[in-house]
């Protein structure tokens, strides 16, 4: 089903202004975090900046890709005030072949989660305003800098974290006749379009992705900016429904992308996305103290960031390692007509675990904004009352916050245990498909692995919750 | 319609200032004098540290800037997460004299609290207090 030809959504998602729109509100919602941040009260639960980031942004951001798609990057506010810069200073570089990958997104990625964790950000306003500053900084410098969406593609550790997470979205931007493709002279959807009579200008641009329309598959890479629906003089574009996880399986070459299975950069950005989710919410529960005070005691430190990077190192690292090149090995092993190697077997399995950690981001973030959904309430209450002196939404209600958690946590089960079906699923099928003859014994490790998964994520999950903000040691 | 860059800055510059005003002008509505300065607070926990899911009481001593305790007062106790999104608790401070007001309350978990004192001293100057309590401790 075409998302674009549905009245109402269909006809505001082909509104030209629709993004800009989006935009607007994000950016609005970003200046709102950044001044009650910076001059508003530094407790965490009484401001925009820490309420509106560790709860709505992310909940809605996880649940708004399992429900419709990509929505947060063509929301993204970063790209209007970019655009915005770019009326002044335009950019004559392009962005250094040997930068391009994920390689670079993704360790931004485990930087932004790792100070997460180390600097407590969900209790300090001012840490969580000075960067969001920084990050609108940064995109600007990188866009004003180099052409295309330099920062999107190659920087952005939200972004990569997006293009993962929306390989299991349930639309897809894609043609809708090739045929009308193959005779297409102008390429709009990439070049973009330009005006017919000279001087030649810019009306509309193509994908700054580098995703060509007609060979594009998935959503890797892809931000639902809507620029190539609005390029295409052929109105061949459409946002097709599709099977989550899906595209995961295809093989052929992508336009900006290559090769799947060639690509070891995007393989372990799926890994650290599938153990970055599993780490994120261990974090938050009281074993996870237990285990970064034994590690700061086995190493001899009092401060937390070395104990707290060993313990990265152990969940992104040296777990995925172990656990994913067992199950490689045993497949391999099993094969006696070795028709991949070992690390050719690795990369095709990794893309199989995504579904599982989508289900675990989609239950730890989902328990934070369905248990605080209402926090926001009072804080702008109490924002009104610093601001104007005057209750003018009312006295704050801060005893409005969400559900209670035990309410929470079946819904929580039920999006891991679908993210394990997905999984398992997919492993499945990449038997089926490279080891015809014993679909099932090439399968079992990795099945065996997606149900360690599973199991810790229900053990994660059923602990209690402890959050520490000044307490480390003692 | 075609927007003009002006036009798009105009926009920008609106949003900007709403969100300003929204947020900015708390800064200058605290710069007022406050009373709750010149109260000295002091606090004690049983048992200590607390543990989630256990009642614990909360002791508080007020003394002025003379070390007089100060009595009278209205006081009420509220105990937020350090995490947005959690359930706060709160309670009544009862006082017993000689300046000390108590109160039992319960946290619903574990990791780092503050707890904020809020009420009326005896002229009717209200009171606003912030204690950071660090590591509550599971029930085991």
């Amino acid at each position: 089903m075409n998302i674009l030809t549905l009245p109402i959504v269909g006809t505001l998602a082909r509104w030209r202004y629709v993004r800009p729109a989006l935009q607007l509100v994000l950016l609005f919602a970003a200046a709102a975090v950044v001044l009650h941040g910076l001059f508003g009260p530094q407790l965490g639960p009484r401001n925009l900046a820490t309420v509106l980031t560790s709860i709505h942004w992310r909940g809605l951001l996880i649940i708004a890709i399992a429900a419709a798609g990509n929505l947060f990057c063509t929301a993204c506010p970063m790209v209007l005030a970019r655009d915005g810069a770019r009326h002044i200073l335009h950019p004559k570089l392009r962005w250094p072949r040997w930068l391009r990958g994920k390689w670079l997104g993704m360790a931004l990625l485990v930087l932004v989660l790792f100070s997460y964790e180390l600097f407590d950000l969900w209790s300090h306003p001012r840490a969580t305003a000075w960067l969001v500053l920084g990050y609108f900084g940064l995109a600007i410098l990188v866009d004003v800098l180099f052409t295309g969406a330099s920062f999107c593609k190659h920087l952005c550790p939200i972004g990569q974290f997006n293009f993962m997470a929306s390989t299991m979205a349930p639309t897809e931007l894609r043609v809708s006749d090739l045929n009308t493709c193959r005779t297409c002279k102008t390429s709009d959807c990439i070049k973009g379009r330009y005006s017919t009579t000279e001087p030649k200008r810019l009306e509309r641009r193509g994908c700054e992705l580098g995703l060509f329309l007609p060979l594009k598959v998935g959503n890797l890479d892809c931000t639902m900016c809507l620029d190539c629906v609005h390029a295409c003089p052929h109105d061949n574009i459409a946002l097709e429904t599709r099977v989550p996880g899906a595209e995961l399986l295809e093989t052929g070459r992508r336009s900006g992308i290559g090769r799947l299975l060639r690509r070891i950069d995007v393989a372990t950005l799926a890994l650290v996305f599938t153990f970055a989710a599993f780490l994120n919410a261990f974090a938050m529960t009281s074993p996870a103290y237990v285990v970064e005070q034994r590690v700061a005691e086995m190493i001899g430190v009092r401060s937390e960031a070395p104990a707290l990077a060993l313990v990265f190192l152990l969940g992104l690292v040296v777990l995925p390692g172990l656990l994913l090149g067992a199950a490689a090995v045993l497949t391999w092993a099993f094969d006696r007509a070795r028709a991949h190697s070992l690390q050719a077997t690795f990369v095709r399995y990794a893309y199989a675990l995504v579904p599982v950690g989508f289900g675990m981001w989609l239950a730890h973030y989902g328990f934070h904004l369905f248990t605080g959904v209402f926090a926001v309430v009072p804080v702008v209450q109490s924002a009104l009352v610093d601001a104007f002196g005057q209750p003018l939404l009312g006295q704050p209600l801060w005893g409005w916050v969400g559900l209670q958690p035990g309410t929470v946590f079946p819904i929580q089960l039920g999006c891991v245990m679908l993210g394990a079906a997905g999984s398992i699923g997919l492993v499945q099928a990449i038997s089926r498909r490279e080891y015809p003859a014993a679909p099932n014994v090439a399968s079992a490790p990795w099945l065996v692995l997606v149900a360690l998964l599973l199991t810790t994520a229900a053990w994660i999950l059923a602990q209690p919750m402890e959050m520490r903000a000044v307490s480390f040691i003692g | 319609m075609r927007v003009a860059p002006r036009d798009r800055c105009r926009v920008l510059t609106v949003v900007l200032l709403l969100a300003s005003a929204l947020t900015g002008g708390s800064v200058a509505c605290r710069r007022e004098a406050d009373p709750s300065n010149n109260i000295r607070v002091s606090w004690a926990l049983d048992p200590s540290p607390p543990v989630s899911g256990a009642p614990m009481v909360v002791t508080l001593t007020l003394r002025d800037s003379a070390q007089r305790p100060v009595v009278g007062a209205h006081l009420r106790l509220e105990g937020v997460m350090s995490h947005p999104g959690m359930a706060p608790v709160s309670a009544m401070l009862m006082e017993r004299g000689d300046g000390r007001y108590d109160a039992q309350m319960q946290f619903t978990m574990a990791g780092d609290w503050t707890l904020l004192v809020t009420g009326e001293l005896p002229g009717g100057a209200p009171l606003k207090k912030q204690i950071d309590i660090a590591g509550v401790r599971a029930a085991s």
